[in-house]
């Protein structure tokens, strides 16, 4: 029914712009990124899907984890032209019940196996966790795929090629050269990765491509590793020489408490890295995102975990109170319909902690994070894009239904 | 009518600047070419940031998309497409998912409930003895570094135990084999174990009073060994944790959960079993000459007072009930003693250093 017309841009647009590998200065002249979610309507969804996951024994994160992402790609734009998420709760449902049919013979198998092993020396099972490992590495490859490829932009769709075991692979060997050298690899390894991902995600008919160095990004970064591992090696040696002088402890506790502020500090030093090492063809991404950007998302993700946990406790003990009696008598005389009730509402209160802190969680470090480094983005030479035709095709969900079940933790 | 809104024709990523015009289908207009003709019940709603109204159609491209940012544009596509928002996920779908979920919750339920231990009573039949040896080799070694302990062996306490093993084998009425150890630990228990293996731990033997005590325990789990209850327990509570971890594994902070429910499901299990070694004990201290109540006795000895678990979560039949049922037989101490003292007292020290 799309009456002709189309068909210049149509035929004229198998160009394919070879990426752009040089590091000159680009001037930060572009479309900028905006996000324009409203805050409340989303913390709502949350709330909601939160909640809805009790009676559906947490089957409902499949119908959240759609909704979330479909809020976060429609408040994101470039210019005034949103991104759009097509995938649906039913799809991922799918994809992890095929997961399942796929995992269940190997969990057994594993079972089986780690007895037979176990046989010669106790815990000994332990390296059979590898082949999972492999699998789990394989799993958020094909659920990155999901996800491209049912990303849309300017009714063009994300997807990628590659293979999911040669990425498990990769990401084994760099996960043993960072656990070797006690993570100083990791740049490398991120840069690696990433050049892989990104070479094999495509828009339609233009490929994608990363050209952040593993150099580039220790540069930046490498200070907080030193800081990190000066500041354990000074508590080491302060309570070593004098552990019991409590000018000491204060010390030791303030050194502490630094630690926790480099995250943050990290994680942007890392986005705003891997977001300027982006391409596709010759469209490029710059980012202004300060160091210290994520800093106030973090205080307030902890002070509202405090709270929460704080709230919970004082509820726990106002609740108990009147059955402090038969607490203490839960001895001799069992269950009283009291005390059956005081326990009902706290494991009710308990779950309620648990929602509450993955709401939080989702909020501040899921679209606050992405809602700043969003805002921070410019994207360069936007109009390569005009000549780029749709290709690709969707990938089922079995990724993203993997990458579910290994967060069962049934290892 | 012609107002401004932005066209993607899904086969390309050019953006088209278009005019609508609304005939009986609506026209996507773009200087004098008509780019698109969709039909209005073909058009759906797509996710689109605040203000924005997004427009796909089933009858073409899968992407194609008419961005619409033009209030009064919006408000009269709204009225001329009534299928805006027919096949939107979640809308009214609420309690279908809910319904499922619990639908698929009881069925994994009553799997571990009723199918499990069925499956489980069935499969230990099918598993040969090599097999289960192995997995009770597995077991105990995971028993010996949990309780941090090693077994206890002395020349003559070695032979006291082999001489009132091989007596309890000899009369049990069904034919039993079985590896037997006393563990270094103070807890007053005594275990069987997948593969033939039981543990006397050193911690009931200084409780007991007299070898009709230990004999009874001793024949108790020699019951268990025969019913290869330890395997089917094994495979028991393997399928069950597995089922519910499928169930509540995602839910972080599940584990609580499940362990209280594999407690109370292997804790029914349970009891059904230390019935029949119960009486599989009964029988074989009978068939001895010997009665069968000492081991009562030894059971409410080592006691905790007060009971703190409630009974429908205690894995062992509360003593009274065991009691009574052991001191049903009738009682005649007519055969000879199983032990001298002599070999009663080297069978107490094995575990002395002295």
């Amino acid at each position: 029914m799309t009456t002709a017309t189309v068909s210049a841009a149509r035929l004229a647009a198998h160009s394919f712009v070879p990426p752009r590998v040089t590091h000159s200065f680009v001037p930060p002249s572009g479309v900028p990124v905006s996000f324009t979610g409203r805050a409340g309507e989303f913390f709502k969804m949350l709330v909601k899907g939160g909640l809805l996951q009790i009676p559906t024994f947490g089957f409902y994160r499949f119908w959240l984890i759609t909704q979330v992402r479909q809020h976060l790609w429609a408040s994101t734009r470039v210019g005034d032209e949103a991104f759009e998420y097509t995938g649906t709760a039913k799809e991922i449902l799918i994809g992890f019940l095929i997961a399942l049919a796929i995992l269940v013979p190997i969990y057994i198998g594993y079972f089986v196996l780690g007895i037979l092993a176990e046989e010669m020396q106790a815990f000994a099972s332990l390296p059979l966790v590898l082949v999972l490992y492999g699998l789990a590495q394989y799993a958020a490859y094909r659920a990155r795929s999901y996800r491209a490829t049912r990303t849309t932009f300017r009714g063009l769709r994300f997807w990628m090629d590659g293979s999911g075991w040669a990425y498990a692979g990769k990401a084994a060997l760099w996960d043993l050269a960072t656990a070797l050298t006690l993570g100083l690899a990791y740049p490398w390894r991120k840069a690696a990765l990433e050049r892989y991902l990104m070479q094999h995600t495509l828009f339609g008919s233009l490929r994608g491509n990363f050209v952040g160095t593993g150099g580039a990004f220790f540069k930046r970064a490498a200070w907080i590793w030193f800081l990190n591992v000066g500041i354990v090696a000074l508590v080491a040696v302060t309570l070593g020489n004098s552990g019991r002088e409590p000018g000491a402890r204060i010390f030791v506790i303030l050194l502490l408490l630094a630690i926790p502020f480099t995250l943050p500090m990290f994680l942007a030093i890392q986005a705003r890295w891997q977001a300027e090492g982006v391409r596709f063809g010759s469209v490029g991404v710059v980012s202004t995102l300060k160091k210290g950007a994520f800093i106030g998302t973090f205080i307030k993700l902890v002070l509202s975990n405090i709270a929460l946990l704080v709230g919970f406790m004082a509820f726990i003990a106002a609740l108990s109170f009147p059955v402090v009696g038969d607490l203490q008598a839960f001895e001799q005389t069992g269950l009283t319909s009291q005390l059956s009730a005081f326990f009902v509402v706290a494991v009710l209160a308990y779950l309620g902690v648990i929602i509450g802190l993955g709401i939080l969680q989702r909020y501040f470090m899921g679209r606050g994070l992405w809602a700043i480094l969003a805002e921070s983005l410019i994207v360069t030479n936007l109009s390569a894009l005009d000549e780029v035709v749709a290709a690709g095709n969707p990938v089922s969900g079995l990724g993203e239904g993997l990458a579910d079940a290994f967060d069962l933790g049934g290892v | 009518m012609s107002t401004e809104a932005t066209f993607y024709d899904g086969a390309s990523a050019r953006a088209w600047p278009v005019s609508l015009h609304f005939a009986d289908a609506l026209e996507i207009v773009s200087g004098e070419a008509v780019l698109a003709r969709w039909p209005y019940e073909a058009m759906r709603r797509r996710e689109a940031p605040p203000g924005v109204l997004r427009l796909g159609v089933t009858s073409g491209p899968d992407l194609a998309r008419l961005d619409v940012t033009d209030l009064e544009l919006q408000q009269q596509l709204a009225l001329q497409c009534h299928d805006l928002d027919r096949d939107r996920e979640g809308r009214g779908g609420t309690w279908k998912i809910v319904g499922w979920s619990v639908a698929a919750a009881t069925s994994l339920v009553l799997t571990a409930i009723f199918l499990v231990p069925l499956a489980a009573e069935r499969l230990a039949g099918l598993v040969p003895m090599p097999l289960e040896r192995r997995l009770g080799a597995a077991v105990d070694n995971q028993v010996r570094s949990i309780f941090g302990a090693t077994t206890c062996s002395t020349p003559a306490g070695d032979a006291a135990l082999a001489k009132l093993t091989g007596e309890l084998v000899r009369m049990s009425p069904q034919t039993v084999r079985a590896d037997v150890a006393v563990l270094r630990s103070a807890i007053p228990n005594a275990i069987a174990l997948p593969g033939q293996r039981v543990y006397l731990f050193d911690g009931l033997l200084r409780r007991a009073e007299n070898p009709d005590e230990i004999a009874g325990v001793l024949a108790h789990e020699l019951g268990h060994v025969a019913h290869r209850d330890g395997l089917k327990r094994l495979l028991q509570t393997g399928g069950t944790s597995f089922l519910l971890g499928l169930l509540f594994g995602d839910v972080t902070g599940g584990a609580a959960i499940i362990i209280a429910a594999r407690t109370v499901i292997d804790g029914s299990y349970s009891r059904d079993a230390e019935r029949r070694a119960d009486a599989f004990a009964a029988d074989t201290l009978l068939a001895l000459g010997r009665s069968p109540q000492p081991m009562g006795f030894l059971l409410r000895r080592i006691e905790p007072k007060g009971g703190v678990v409630p009974p429908f979560l205690s894995s062992h039949p509360v003593t009274e009930e065991r009691l009574q049922a052991l001191g049903a037989r009738p009682v005649e101490t007519a055969g000879p003693p199983l032990l001298t003292d002599e070999e009663w007292g080297a069978l107490k020290g094995i575990c002395r250093q002295d």
